[in-house]
């Protein structure tokens, strides 16, 4: 109940958190230099014809009237049209963002466990050949940048030994999976559609690997961090003084106690994660939230960056609330 | 519309070309190969509905491909290469488009029995309601139809069943090649199913729904990832597809359309940078088509704006610009020098017409002459656009030799579209081409006073009274000597440093052939064959 009643109140307290986002947000995007409108009209647009763009936008409008329009369709899950393609941005959201939480919670999951146990079996032989090898792994990994190693990737894994689909799209078109939430893993479960499962999972081997490795990093050295620092704990020093088995002092002192430190770091890579998702997606073609989000900043798609920012907004504070609740649930000291 | 942006220029110059066409043939439609054909292109499309899109090259090379276009181009013959002709305008889904004597009344005659994949017959009734829903929009076909004097819906008048007249203010020796890139038509029938007192022209409906009865029909869109073309077996004009089926995949990173490319995972890329091209020259299985193009590239400079608004520092530039050091390192040699602001293969065309070499002595001799001995500015170019930003550095060094000094401005495509607004950037650099192949059209979009591509700010009364005229002037000879005169006062004014005219590359298959060079810079895909 008590946890219950702590996520109603964050959950309300979201409230003014995003309406501040959705006032900056809605303000700043109109203050960045460049025109929305004559990005999509083409060089020989007279001002008849951009005044009338306008006005089919709504931008015609004083900013008062237009931030009430937008607020009123939020209200109602409409976040208006994109201008750049005419099209609801509200039904884009729904395509893009599918596809795009696959490979980021695929990623981050695959980082925290790689993490944790590289992190633990490191710190537990703290200045050995064996953690030097994995610090440097999480340093040189760290260093990569994403574009980088995804081309690295293809490179290998597509081109030279072809174990893996060209870097396309996410699923073989040929296997007719039909959308529904956006990721195809997800879909193709939902509607039994084998092949897909089996196409949409070696779509998704490289891109998860490319984000993983750049996330795995400080999550690594945090864990390894943390770990360390139980191992010199006066609890854990007094737990083996006690005779306790090395399985129960691994997983009832070591591993539980480290890990209270992770909901937290997860939430911060999580975050970080999407923002990579943008390299990431364009290199594998991968069509989803991030390539969605810069192409409307690039062309300053007002509603379609309104929205990214809201929804980013929205996925940090979940994220965290998350966060907060499983730390509260590992960590007995903590009291929500 | 017209020009089309530097980093898009190489995407849209997917000509066509033609080993496999059947120019000239008539009639039926040919049955098409069973062959697929597969083609990457760099983003998916932004919407199926062309009234009402943002400038998306991708969504204009596939409309072009997939829309009823009731007239095109013809096809010619070009040392060894087939290109589009634009001084052939020929009637495809149409039986003819004809004027009248004094040329200000043309008529349509539509074919019988033309169907879109609906079922319904194509009908001067759907002609009439996709130039009206254009009307409407208030968007690319309504600004191009300004110029041949077609402003208000009433100027489209049915006749019958199979007729249509398009009734304009003046006759206008460009309309031809207008209404090849304008007269593109809906299945009226179908649409009015999806209109809504709100929404009367279908947007909602057309943005999400391809097109039908083109030369190919949509027959899968995987959202953001690939659409699969079917040749129409209906078509009943001349030059029918040649390929069944086409698949259209969607690989933003040129390196990636590089490898699948290689690896024959691809038959054709439309999205490799230069730097790839060149290497894939070597590549086995792989060939280079390389056409002439009409793409333009050169720095306009604002006449309005100090210091350009002297005439004899724009000359200064013109001098200082190393023309065949950019041909040599920037285009691999692979780019046409230029002596024009009117292009290369343009009616018209005169060799006088830029009359400066790179000449560091007599660009400081033009910056004396300016009553300077240095100045300074900023040199403006597209942030995502290597070429340009090669072309850029190249430009700084040399004309620093000359006592310009050049800051270099990367600017993303709001902010350039903004500043390009505000006709506040001293010197930019603009590639592209124009999508009528015609000096009038040309005078109407760069170089009259308010013309959207005019981004030097440049004005001279001859000229704007030259393009007065030739709103009127159908005889071609007289149209020739107005434009020879355009170029002398051009070359006097120094409004652009023409660069050169680059050459269209594309990286094939070896199987693949039947390119068109498409003088609008929109693929016609019907051209294609692959023996693959």
């Amino acid at each position: 109940m008590r946890i219950l009643r702590f996520v109603g109140r964050r959950l309300l307290q979201l409230i003014p958190v995003l309406l501040g986002v959705v006032v900056l947000t809605f303000l700043l995007v109109r203050v960045l230099p460049g025109d929305p409108i004559r990005t999509i009209l083409g060089p020989n647009a007279t001002e008849e014809d951009a005044a009338a763009a306008r006005e089919r936008f709504g931008l015609d409008q004083p900013m008062w009237k237009q931030f009430l329009d937008y607020l009123g369709g939020l209200v109602t899950g409409d976040f208006g049209t994109s201008i750049q393609s005419g099209g609801s941005v509200t039904a884009e959201v729904a395509l893009r963002i599918g596809p795009t939480l696959e490979l980021v919670v695929l990623s981050v999951s695959l980082a925290l466990v790689v993490a944790v146990v590289l992190g633990i079996w490191s710190a537990r032989r703290a200045n050995r050949a064996g953690d030097h090898g994995i610090r440097i792994v999480a340093l040189v990994g760290n260093s990569m940048p994403e574009f980088w190693l995804g081309l690295v990737l293809i490179l290998v894994g597509y081109s030279v030994l072809g174990w893996f689909p060209a870097p396309s799209g996410r699923v073989d078109p040929d296997t007719n999976l039909t959308p529904i939430t956006g990721a195809d893993l997800v879909d193709a479960v939902l509607t039994a559609n084998w092949p897909a499962f089996t196409s949409a999972a070696a779509h998704l081997v490289l891109p998860v690997a490319t984000l993983a490795v750049v996330i795995v990093a400080p999550l690594l050295r945090s864990v390894r961090a943390s770990a360390l620092e139980v191992l010199h704990s006066e609890a854990y020093v007094a737990a083996g003084a006690h005779g306790l088995r090395p399985r129960t002092l691994l997983r009832g002192y070591l591993t539980r106690a480290t890990m209270v430190r992770v909901p937290s770091l997860a939430a911060l890579v999580f975050g970080s994660a999407i923002g990579s998702t943008v390299l990431v997606e364009y290199v594998y073609s991968w069509q989803g939230f991030g390539q969605w989000a810069l192409r409307g900043l690039l062309y300053r798609d007002y509603p379609v960056v309104q929205a990214s920012v809201v929804i980013i907004a929205l996925a940090y504070v979940l994220v965290f609330l998350i966060a907060d609740v499983v730390h509260a649930i590992l960590d007995p000291r903590v009291k929500i | 519309m017209l020009q089309l942006g530097g980093s898009v220029a190489l995407l849209l110059a997917t000509g066509a070309c033609a080993a496999g066409s059947q120019s000239g043939s008539s009639g039926r439609s040919a049955d098409p190969a069973a062959s697929t054909l597969r083609i990457a292109v760099s983003s998916y499309l932004s919407s199926w509905d062309q009234d009402f899109v943002g400038f998306d090259p991708t969504a204009l090379m596939l409309y072009k491909n997939i829309f009823p276009y009731l007239v095109d181009y013809g096809v010619t013959e070009v040392s060894g290469s087939k290109i589009l002709d634009t001084t052939n305008v020929m009637p495809t889904f149409a039986e003819s488009f004809e004027p009248s004597a004094d040329q200000k009344t043309w008529t349509l005659k539509l074919r019988k029995g033309v169907k879109f994949a609906s079922g319904n017959e194509m009908t001067a009734a759907d002609v009439k309601w996709s130039k009206d829903r254009a009307f409407a929009a208030k968007a690319n076909v309504a600004g191009v139809y300004r110029t041949i004097g077609l402003t208000e819906p009433d100027q489209v008048r049915v006749v019958d069943d199979y007729t249509v007249e398009f009734a304009q203010a003046f006759p206008s020796a460009l309309t031809p090649q207008i209404q090849a890139i304008s007269l593109y038509v809906f299945d009226s029938v179908e649409a009015k199913k999806h209109a809504t007192a709100a929404d009367p022209w279908a947007q909602e409906w057309f943005a999400k729904n391809a097109p039908t009865g083109g030369y190919f029909n949509v027959t899968k869109a995987t959202q953001g990832q690939e659409i699969v073309l079917e040749a129409n077996k209906g078509y009943p004009g001349p030059e029918p597809a040649q390929t069944g089926t086409i698949r259209i995949s969607v690989v933003p990173a040129a390196a990636n359309q590089r490898l699948q490319l290689q690896n024959g995972d691809i038959d054709i890329a439309l999205g490799v940078s230069r730097r790839d091209i060149a290497d894939l020259k070597n590549v086995d299985g792989i060939k280079v088509i390389s056409a002439a193009s009409n793409d333009q590239v050169a720095i306009q400079m604002s006449v309005t704006t100090a210091p350009f608004n002297d005439v004899n520092v724009r000359k200064a530039l013109a001098h200082a610009v190393p023309y065949e050091q950019i041909i040599a390192n920037v285009y691999g040699g692979d780019a046409r020098p230029t002596s024009s602001l009117v292009p290369l293969d343009m009616p018209g065309y005169d060799a006088n017409g830029y009359p400066y070499k790179y000449d560091i002595e007599a660009a400081r001799a033009a910056l004396a002459a300016a009553g300077q001995t240095s100045i300074n500015s900023e040199l403006v170019f597209a942030t995502d656009n290597d070429t340009q930003q090669q072309l850029a550095v190249l430009v700084q060094s040399e004309a620093r030799k000359a006592g310009i000094e050049l800051k270099l401005t990367p600017l993303d495509p709001a902010t350039l579209a903004e500043r390009r607004q505000q006709k506040n950037i001293p010197l930019q650099i603009t590639s592209g081409q124009l999508w009528v192949n015609d000096v009038e059209y040309m005078l109407a979009t760069s170089f009259v006073s308010g013309a959207n591509l005019n981004y030097s700010n440049y004005t001279n009364p001859e000229i704007e009274q030259i393009y007065e005229q030739s709103h009127t002037t159908v005889d071609e000879a007289a149209r020739r000597q107005l434009w020879t005169r355009v170029q002398q006062i051009l070359a006097a004014d120094v409004p652009w440093v023409i660069i050169c005219q680059p050459n269209f590359n594309l990286p094939v298959r070896e199987e693949v052939a039947g390119w068109v060079q498409p003088m609008d810079g929109l693929a016609r895909l019907r051209y294609l064959t692959t023996s693959g």
